[in-house]
């Protein structure tokens, strides 16, 4: 099936570069009008042919991309504006799985369901890339990522660390994970999914565990030992009756509920704007065991609009798109480089927590990342509950 | 409906047919009854049959899509899973028998009772709404009424200065989700046995009395035995009511139980587990689970019935 696509391209190319002539024989009809730029070599496409390509393709199907989620609402509407292009958003819901099933099983069919540009956990991007379903692309500002897949088939496009969201007033203002132990947490300290569910909470046991261990885990073993110590920590949570384990939803977070949640800070921020002041939230980065959790970005291989998918990206990768994720309180992954050019505006940075408190986030690599989560979610019940 | 002629009818002298061999019944022409039934049987097959079908066969499918027994393996292997039948069976239970429990005594106050007219009414209205009220709205309202930040917690909290979830008490527990699925398990027993309740007839007490029997004796020998199809029944209802709760329990407590449908929900969606062959095989579990209750309900419904006819 693959090479069936890989094929297709390939034609694409050899017709414009009027070159093949034993396949071009074979289909002499495929031959477009228009040269266009070359797909294979995964280089940077020039931004004027790009977007000239892009829009012979007229549109672009995304998938799990959440209006309410690091901006993508206004990301997704200044794409279509400037560029004049459609843009059809497939289940905005969808989880990574989700998204690389929906590559899987459009291989064959370039309708409107077949995504072109997936955004998944970067624990994904090994199936993503055994399976064969991302292409390689370098955007412009490939350089200044610090997070990517070297041969181009995926990079990290923002991150969030875990923070604590406080309601004022409810319970005092911790400062680290051990002040969570305390009996004035009693009852109180929630996480915002389940742990055999949702990787964010995966990810708060996991940074829990590198709290305790000390320092970020560089290893493997130290990795794994801070697995071990999360779920140690949970224990102690569980047993002295301050964990509470419902799942804490903006819902019960504005009735009260759940005084103290361990959230992403973009989705942590966000609720303490749409509540706005009721209840009051207070955004804490803990002191230790702060956590990164990065998305990728990646391009089907399948992809029915293969420029308008790369235009997507060249997009959202620029200092104008990765601004708009920080609107949406999600750091963009070259924070540092446009920091240091100094292109992001004061006022926006105020409205986040301290940049300092950032100074130690721990960005776990794909293999911590897989092997800790197997670790977690086979223990947690166990290690916890014990059951 | 076959007619079956019993020996005596057969033996009755015949005479319009004489010795003439009997013709074959003609055909009974096509029935616009069954138009009437068809969307029903429509209904049954896209809902149910093929949905069974599909988790039958997906439970032997592995994560890359081929033939495995490791799922149905998996079902009696893992601790985790052998836990979450073990608990789903466990709350099921508790919640059908307290509830066929409640319901039964709330559903005689009502009828036989002697309550007056009005408190019958507001009672079956009001387990009618109850009965539906489930899911996401119903743990909400649990949480904000009996939570940690409940109006009624708070309202004891300012009244009485006591802090009822200081002690120790806290609604998300085994008991706690009890409550919850209680709420909607008693008014569906009390919507079932108010009229059967009301089919006791006053003649059948007043003859046990005649013959010297107590109130004991009355129940025990008369209402009970005629009820017995109904109550169990009804039982059976419940259980398979809690058994397949969803919604409920996972917006209640999310993680913290776990029950067999939230663990096939974190196999068949979510980032974490993601395996939908084990996802499908644990849920061909709970329908030979259930195929077996209702085996052992129709079982028991043919002895208990053998009273009533």
């Amino acid at each position: 099936m693959s090479s069936k696509i890989s094929r297709r391209d390939f034609l694409k190319v050899s017709a414009a570069a009027g070159a093949g002539a034993v396949l071009a024989s074979c289909a002499p009809t495929a031959a477009p009008t228009v040269a266009l730029p070359d797909l294979t070599t995964g280089e940077s496409i020039p931004l004027d042919a790009l977007i000239k390509a892009a829009q012979s393709e007229g549109s672009l199907t995304t998938i799990a991309l959440p209006h309410d989620w690091a901006n993508y609402g206004e990301m997704i509407e200044t794409y279509k504006s400037k560029y004049g292009m459609q843009v059809n958003e497939l289940n905005p819901d969808a989880g990574s799985a989700d998204e690389l099933e929906a590559i899987r099983a459009n291989k064959e069919a370039k309708g409107p369901q077949a995504p072109d540009v997936i955004d998944i956990g970067v624990a994904h991007t090994v199936t993503a890339m055994n399976d064969g379903l991302i292409a390689k692309y370098k955007v412009a500002t490939f350089d200044t990522i610090p997070m990517k897949d070297p041969g181009g088939y995926w990079w990290a496009e923002y991150y969030g660390a875990l923070v604590f969201e406080v309601i004022k007033g409810a319970v005092p203002i911790p400062s680290d994970w051990e002040d969570l132990l305390k009996p004035e947490y009693r009852g109180k300290v929630a996480m915002a999914g389940d742990v055999l569910k949702s990787n964010q909470s995966v990810q708060t046991v996991f940074a829990s565990g590198i709290s305790r261990l000390g320092k970020n885990p560089e290893t493997m073993e130290d990795a794994m030992k801070a697995a071990e110590l999360g779920l140690e920590y949970w224990k102690e949570l569980n047993a002295a009756g301050n964990f509470i384990p419902v799942i804490a939803d903006q819902g019960k977070i504005a009735m009260g509920e759940t005084p103290l949640v361990m959230e992403w800070d973009y989705l942590a921020l966000a609720n303490r704007d749409s509540l706005a002041g009721n209840p009051e939230l207070e955004i804490v980065v803990p002191k230790t065991g702060v956590i990164a959790g990065p998305y990728a970005g990646g391009i089907s291989a399948y992809a029915p609009h293969p420029y308008a998918a790369r235009l997507w990206w060249e997009f959202v990768m620029s200092d104008e798109g990765q601004l708009l994720y920080l609107k949406g309180y999600a750091h963009p992954i070259r924070f540092n480089d446009m920091a240091a050019r100094g292109v992001i505006p004061a006022d926006m940075a105020a409205k986040l927590p301290p940049a300092e408190a950032y100074a130690n986030a721990y960005f776990p690599t794909v293999e911590i990342l897989g092997a800790t989560k197997t670790y977690i979610t086979d223990n947690w019940r166990k290690a916890v509950f014990g059951e | 409906m076959a007619v079956e002629r019993s020996p005596r009818a057969d033996a009755r002298p015949r005479q319009d047919q004489g010795d003439a061999p009997r013709a074959r019944p003609p055909r009974k022409p096509f029935s616009w009854t069954w138009v009437g039934v068809a969307p029903f049987f429509v209904f049954a097959f896209l809902f149910l049959f093929l949905p069974s079908a599909s988790i039958f066969f997906r439970s032997f499918e592995s994560l890359d899509h081929r033939f495995t027994f490791q799922n149905i393996l998996d079902l009696f292997q893992k601790s985790d899973i052998r836990n979450a039948y073990k608990l789903s069976l466990q709350i099921s239970a508790a919640t059908a028998l307290g509830g066929a429990f409640l319901g039964f005594l709330l559903a005689y106050a009502v009828t036989i009772g002697g309550l007056p007219r009005a408190v019958r009414n507001f009672m079956l209205s009001f387990s009618g709404v109850a009965s539906n009220f489930a899911g996401v709205p119903l743990a909400f309202a649990f949480v904000a009424t009996m939570g940690n930040a409940g109006l009624v917690t708070r309202i004891i909290e300012s009244t009485t200065g006591i802090d009822i979830h200081a002690g120790g008490f806290t609604i998300y527990n085994f008991w706690g989700l009890s409550i919850v699925y209680m709420y909607f398990q008693f008014p569906l027993m009390v919507l079932i046995m108010a009229p059967a309740l009301d089919g006791l007839r006053r003649e059948w007490r007043e003859a046990c009395e005649n013959l010297g029997g107590s109130t004991w004796h009355y129940w025990r020998y008369v209402a009970l035995p005629i009820l017995a199809p109904t109550l169990l029944g009804t039982a059976i209802l419940l259980f398979g009511n809690a058994f397949g709760a969803y919604a409920t329990a996972y917006a209640f407590t999310g993680s913290f139980l776990n029950l067999v449908t939230i663990v096939i929900g974190a196999q068949i969606q979510g980032d974490v587990l993601y395996n939908p062959g084990l996802g499908n095989a644990m849920a061909l579990g709970m329908i030979v689970i259930m195929s077996m209750v209702m085996s052992v309900y129709i079982w028991s419904q043919r002895r208990a019935a053998r009273w009533v006819r």
